[in-house]
């Protein structure tokens, strides 16, 4: 055994059920020290409950969260070291920006010269110092956030554990911040783990992604694998916008295509009219009307459009799926 | 217009000042000589045996203490309430509402029974007894709406920084329940400091008796005559204990509004 063996989190057959409710079947997952793992799926696909069971939150109905090979599964969420970020950052409203961070201290027993230091170095390096003072309602949606991760960070948690945190944000502070997040959260020596709806986030914070649907995971991996050799149907249409092409070309397999993988001439298998474009400055999607149906196609945005397109592509682009199951094919 | 719908509330106090300020002779017909207004009835009030004011701190002192033992009880309960889910939950808030609208007046020979056999009679303390428990319904009701108007990731965030259940209410919960709490005390004084059935029947002897029973208990002139100045006079006292009440929890209430809340 490495002296590394266990080491990071590890979440082993994790099951959440609540009535007939299966909320998380049997996950497994590996989040090494240091490393971002981006869970992602549409909602109510077992994401938050997931991030609920580390903290410790909610009981597991069966399963374990080991942390350098040690059960955490019998601590309550206050033993367990575990920081978390709420979508809603759920600062306590009545208690200034420093009294927000001071509370966990002052429960723990901390001396009041121990907590000014670190609160101080805290407000510091998210560079909060000014709005000390300030309640949470006087704080912009930003700053809240900051003020949130603050909370999280100053306790040196064992875990970092965020829940959707920027969704309240504008799409443009969005983007501002991420790399922010990036600089405070990865590289440190937790495990953290990122929940998102949005893929574009995942794969701007996380090292790798878990996509999860219906409570089950789906595929662990950088975002390249999962977005070049999806695991099935579900993996390779939540992935890539605009969305993969899925046809029904044969009986008993399905196509999917991406976008920018049809290609647009003079000669190929397929005729296809133009149908739409949409002009987006850096490509240009192209819907096109097909024998197998409407068809995204991502081109140069200066492209010509042949007056009679047909449609070709390249053997190795092809994905192949079970039409029923959505189970990936080989080719 | 907002003077017209101030008028509208504020009548009946208005008039009731009005009255306990008149001669009894002016109240029926315009005095032909003299001057109508008169603080008689006000020295009437205040020159009985036991003097008034030892009314006003006997219902103060029973509000107080119901009011205390209420929340007390109150808000354990209704946190508990607010965190169960299931049957139990559904349960205990039909019983409290079935409680809440239970008619007191088919209590209070049940409860001067119980006065007797443990002798509780003309006892102030104890009074606060069947008060607190005809409040609490109505209390845990208040309070687990206002728990569950609190979003619930609040109290997530303090459990992971390791607050125990009464940290969490210490230093979480209540200072966001303020204005809850503030509202629900001032409901449940208010009804101790009103109740009359059950004080009727539970206190006897004279330096005890609480406000409204102590009111009824003025007399006129002869037979009679009925003291309607005097009752307006011991009314107005009456309700200023209330109104420093109110006005002082307002601001709390008001300020407790402002925070602002998760997303503001």
């Amino acid at each position: 055994m490495s002296p590394n063996a266990g080491a990071g989190l590890e979440l082993r057959q994790l099951c959440r059920q609540v009535g007939d409710r299966r909320l998380l079947d049997r996950l497994d997952l590996h989040v090494a020290p240091g490393e971002c793992v981006a869970l992602l799926g549409p909602s109510g696909c077992g994401k938050s409950t997931t991030l609920r069971l580390v903290a410790g939150l909610d009981p597991a109905s069966g399963g374990q969260v080991l942390l350098d090979g040690e059960d955490l599964s019998e601590r309550g969420p206050g033993e367990r070291q575990v920081a978390m970020v709420f979508q809603s950052y759920a600062l306590y409203p009545h208690l200034s920006v420093a009294g927000n961070l001071e509370l966990g201290l002052k429960v723990r027993g901390m001396a009041p010269r121990e907590r000014q230091r670190r609160i101080d170095a805290t407000l510091e390096l998210l560079q909060l110092g000014e709005l000390r003072q300030r309640r949470p309602a006087q704080l912009s949606g930003g700053q809240r956030q900051r003020v949130a991760l603050a909370r999280a960070l100053l306790r040196d948690p064992r875990i970092v554990l965020l829940d959707e945190p920027m969704s309240n944000l504008d799409a443009q502070l969005r983007e501002e911040l991420r790399p922010e997040l990036r600089r405070l959260l990865c590289g440190r020596e937790q495990p953290v783990i990122y929940v998102t709806h949005d893929q574009q986030e995942a794969v701007g914070m996380a090292d790798r992604i878990a996509l999860l649907e219906a409570g089950r995971l789906q595929q662990v991996g950088s975002p390249r694998e999962l977005y070049t050799n999806p695991a099935n149907r579900f993996v390779a249409s939540f992935l890539g916008r605009p969305a993969i092409n899925l046809l029904a070309i044969e009986p008993g397999r399905q196509l999917g295509l991406r976008p920018e993988h049809l290609e647009l001439g003079d000669n190929g298998a397929v005729a296809a009219r133009l149908l739409r474009r949409e002009w987006w400055g850096h490509q240009q999607l192209l819907w096109l009307d097909s024998p197998w149906g409407t068809l995204r196609v991502l081109t140069a945005p200066e492209a010509p459009t042949p007056p009679e397109p047909r449609l070709s592509w390249q053997r190795q682009h092809e994905l192949w799926f079970d039409p029923q199951s959505g189970a990936r094919l080989a080719p | 217009m907002r003077l017209l719908v101030l008028l509208w509330s504020l009548g009946p106090l208005l008039w009731q000042l009005r009255t306990s300020l008149l001669r009894p002779e002016a109240l029926v017909a315009p005095l032909l000589d003299g001057n109508p207004w008169t603080l008689a009835n006000y020295q009437l009030v205040l020159s009985g045996d036991p003097p008034f004011w030892r009314y006003l701190a006997n219902s103060t002192l029973v509000g107080l203490v119901t009011t205390v033992l209420t929340l007390l009880l109150a808000v354990p309960c209704a946190y508990g309430l607010h965190k169960e889910r299931g049957p139990v939950r559904w349960g205990v808030g039909l019983a409290l509402v079935a409680a809440a609208m239970f008619p007191t007046v088919l209590l209070f020979l049940a409860l001067l029974e119980i006065a007797r056999s443990f002798g509780l009679a003309n006892n102030l303390l104890s009074l606060s007894l069947p008060y607190t428990a005809l409040s609490l319904p109505l209390a845990v009701l208040l309070l687990r709406a206002a728990f569950a108007d609190l979003p619930p990731e609040l109290e997530d965030a303090a459990r992971l920084e390791g607050l125990n259940l009464g940290q969490r209410l210490k230093h979480v919960l209540l200072p966001l329940l303020g204005p809850a709490l503030a509202s629900t005390a001032i409901l449940v004084f208010l009804a101790s400091w009103n109740e009359y059935a059950i004080a009727l029947t539970w206190i006897s002897r004279n330096d005890l008796l609480t406000l409204p029973i102590a009111i009824a208990r003025i007399g006129g002139g002869s037979v009679f005559t009925i003291p309607y100045g005097a009752f307006a006079a011991a009314t107005v006292l009456g309700s200023l204990p209330l109104l420093l009440l109110v006005l002082l929890a307002q601001r709390s209430i008001v300020s407790g509004l402002t925070r602002g809340a998760v997303k503001g």
